[in-house]
């Protein structure tokens, strides 16, 4: 029992504890030996560009969606265009379906007024049609910081001073656009 | 090459594990908040001796000359190497982190296979606790607590080695520069003199008085310069299940501080030993009220009390013999002890995980000779014991594996909150809050091009199930 593994990648014979020590002590270092070999598996993935939660490839809408507005930056940056639409998959504005949505619609699906601001001050407009839509959109996902910019784009004045929401009959809603 | 095989192997683990995390912490941008001022003012000054002449008169409760040299320094490498300013100070954050993997594997001395699953247990307890994750998170533009802790754990080296005559320099530099990088630096005096209180053989009395004389020197030149320390409501800090604002510090505590400050100090230590509260606060207490903790606190909770109940039993069973007959294990056990609970008095005035992080280091050095003391039992025991030495021994080291995996998701998830607060930054919708200065707005503009230039990954595509597991 005290003589020792003879061989071997674990022996401890030069520690003279014997067999049974050995057991236990790789089996105590199992973990970090998995850890290891997690680690090693995630290195060599990185090498070729898949590894532990690499960047993912996303639209300037699924960008917004995902409260990324440095991505959507950088998107905008390198020429996406932030009144065009593109899709955003499932998950992400909708349960159980792709849509396709301006990044403002997402922004406003996303409760993010900060992204909307940016997507504004980054060249997005914001039509008569488009605004209606929006308004109905923001009573389906409230957020105050995005109604107060919403109502602001549309008459000037904050929610507080309106009267009674927009007219939604007939509106399509930009979740209801599955891909 | 017999005797160098454990100790390959041991380097061979930490390489491995250590590689994905320089990633991950490379990954993280350069901080907005902490880092981008320090950064502006370390360009503005047209010398390096003006820059440390001023640096003194930044703060009324900090003295931080090298925060802003460094800073200044780095920049200047990037310009002279051509390489992005983003990529320079995070190489030097990842660098200390090797920094830091080197130094322990130098620490604990990996000679025989034993002390290769001693490693094992230990090295994730190294990079598991949170006070490792807090090293790596934050910058002031390079962490400062990184920087500590490097300092700190040499000393350590130093003081196990046979005296040199170079010793009581080095320690003297090695100190001089942590405290001129933040006040926690003096845990690198407390480092030199613990070992040398302890008996470590390196830590020469030349080498005390040595250090003794510096830490003298920083603290009047701190009190010539009228500084202060930060008392309490110099930082917002956690009591209970609520984390409380300065201003509600003052007033909850300001008048009687005694009980806070007891309370910060057992929560310090606590917090090394039982990885609860964080930041003053207790989980559990929490818990208590809204029903049911997250994973995350049950699995650093067990991991930790399994860690802490070995260290507490391996001083019970081997420093009962008194300090003349302990061996030189014996004495890097009560040095890492020690400066574990001096550390802890340190956060008197507030918790932070940074503040603790020399004894996180330090719990793992602790751990590492109580993992192995215990496998050194294994012939004397019965199979049976041996059996339930093995299942909790895995147990628990899966549970630190499980800790130290989850701080890549950490980082990542830092990554993407730092990439985004640049967003704020030079709004073109706010002009007005832009620099008026030109070489601020340059460095401040290149750096946040920089850092939106470089994607990293979104946690809306990353296992949802990790916040509960690894986020607290």
């Amino acid at each position: 029992m005290t003589d020792g593994i003879q061989d071997s990648r674990f022996a401890i014979r030069d520690s003279g504890l014997g067999t049974r020590a050995g057991v236990v002590a790789f089996l105590a270092a199992l973990p970090c030996i998995a850890l290891a070999a997690l680690s090693a598996w995630w290195c060599a993935g990185g090498l070729v560009g898949r590894g532990l939660w690499p960047p993912d490839q996303v639209t300037l809408a699924e960008a917004i969606a995902t409260r990324n507005n440095a991505e959507a930056l950088r998107l905008i940056t390198s020429g996406a265009d932030p009144n065009q639409p593109s899709r955003v998959r499932d998950g992400l504005l909708a349960n159980g379906y792709d849509v396709v949505v301006t990044p403002v619609e997402a922004a406003v699906g996303a409760q993010r007024a900060d992204s909307l601001r940016m997507l504004l001050a980054h060249g997005a407009v914001i039509d008569e049609r488009e605004l209606r839509t929006l308004r109905c959109y923001e009573r389906v996902r409230r957020d105050s910081g995005v109604r107060e910019i919403l109502d602001m784009r549309g008459t000037g004045e904050p929610s507080t001073t309106l009267g009674p929401g927009p007219d939604c009959s007939g509106v399509r809603l930009p979740s209801d656009r599955a891909d | 090459m017999e005797r160098l095989r454990p100790a390959v192997l041991a380097l061979l683990l930490a390489a491995l594990i250590t590689l994905p995390l320089v990633d991950s912490v490379f990954q993280v941008p350069i901080q907005v908040s902490d880092s981008l001022e320090a950064i502006v003012i370390g360009a503005r000054y047209p010398s390096s001796w003006s820059l440390l002449a001023d640096s003194a008169q930044f703060s009324s409760t900090t003295f931080r000359p090298m925060r802003y040299e460094q800073a200044r320094w780095l920049l200047q490498g990037a310009e002279a190497t051509g390489l992005t300013f983003n990529t320079v100070f995070r190489a030097v954050h990842a660098a200390l982190m090797v920094m830091l993997v080197l130094l322990f594997l130098l620490a604990i001395r990996v000679r025989r296979w034993i002390d290769v699953a001693a490693f094992a247990v230990a090295f994730p307890v190294l990079i598991g606790i949170h006070t490792f994750a807090a090293m790596l998170q934050e910058a002031f533009p390079v962490n400062h607590f990184a920087e500590v802790g490097v300092c700190a754990l040499a000393v350590f080296v130093l003081a196990q080695q046979p005296p040199k005559w170079f010793f009581p320099p080095l320690v003297c530099v090695l100190l001089a520069f942590a405290l001129s990088v933040i006040e926690s630096g003096a845990m690198v005096w407390v480092v030199a003199i613990c070992c040398a209180a302890a008996g470590m053989r390196g830590m020469t009395r030349s080498s005390v008085v040595a250090a003794t004389v510096v830490l003298g020197v920083y603290l009047l030149v701190r009190n010539v310069l009228d500084i202060s320390s930060p008392g309490i409501g110099g930082h917002g800090s956690g009591f209970g299940g609520t984390f409380y604002s300065p201003e509600e510090l003052i007033r909850r505590f300001g008048a009687h501080p005694l009980g806070f400050i007891a309370y910060n100090v057992a929560g310090g230590l606590a917090s090394l030993l039982f990885s609860e509260p964080r930041q003053g606060v207790y989980s559990l207490a929490i818990a208590w009220k809204t029903g049911g903790p997250h994973p995350v606190v049950i699995i650093n909770l067990l991991s930790s009390i399994a860690t802490t109940a070995l260290i507490v039993w391996y001083g019970v069973t081997h420093l009962r013999v008194g300090r003349a007959a302990w061996s030189d294990t014996d004495r890097m056990f009560v040095v890492a002890c020690a400066v574990m609970v001096v550390n802890a008095a340190l956060s008197a005035a507030y918790i932070k995980d940074e503040i603790i992080s020399v004894g996180g280091l330090f719990y793992a050095v602790a751990a590492f000779i109580a993992v192995r003391a215990l496998l050194e039992t294994i012939p004397q025991r019965r199979v049976v014991a041996s059996a339930l030495i093995a299942l909790f021994l895995m147990t628990d080291a899966g549970l630190w594996a499980f800790r130290a995996a989850g701080v890549h998701y950490v980082l990542r998830y830092d990554a993407f909150k730092t990439r985004n607060d640049w967003i704020e930054v030079l709004r073109p919708d706010k002009r007005d809050d832009w620099p008026t200065d030109p070489q601020e707005l340059a460095i401040t503009r290149r750096i946040r091009d920089e850092v939106i230039l470089r994607s990293v990954a979104s946690p809306s595509f990353m296992p949802r199930w990790a916040d509960r597991y690894w986020v607290e």
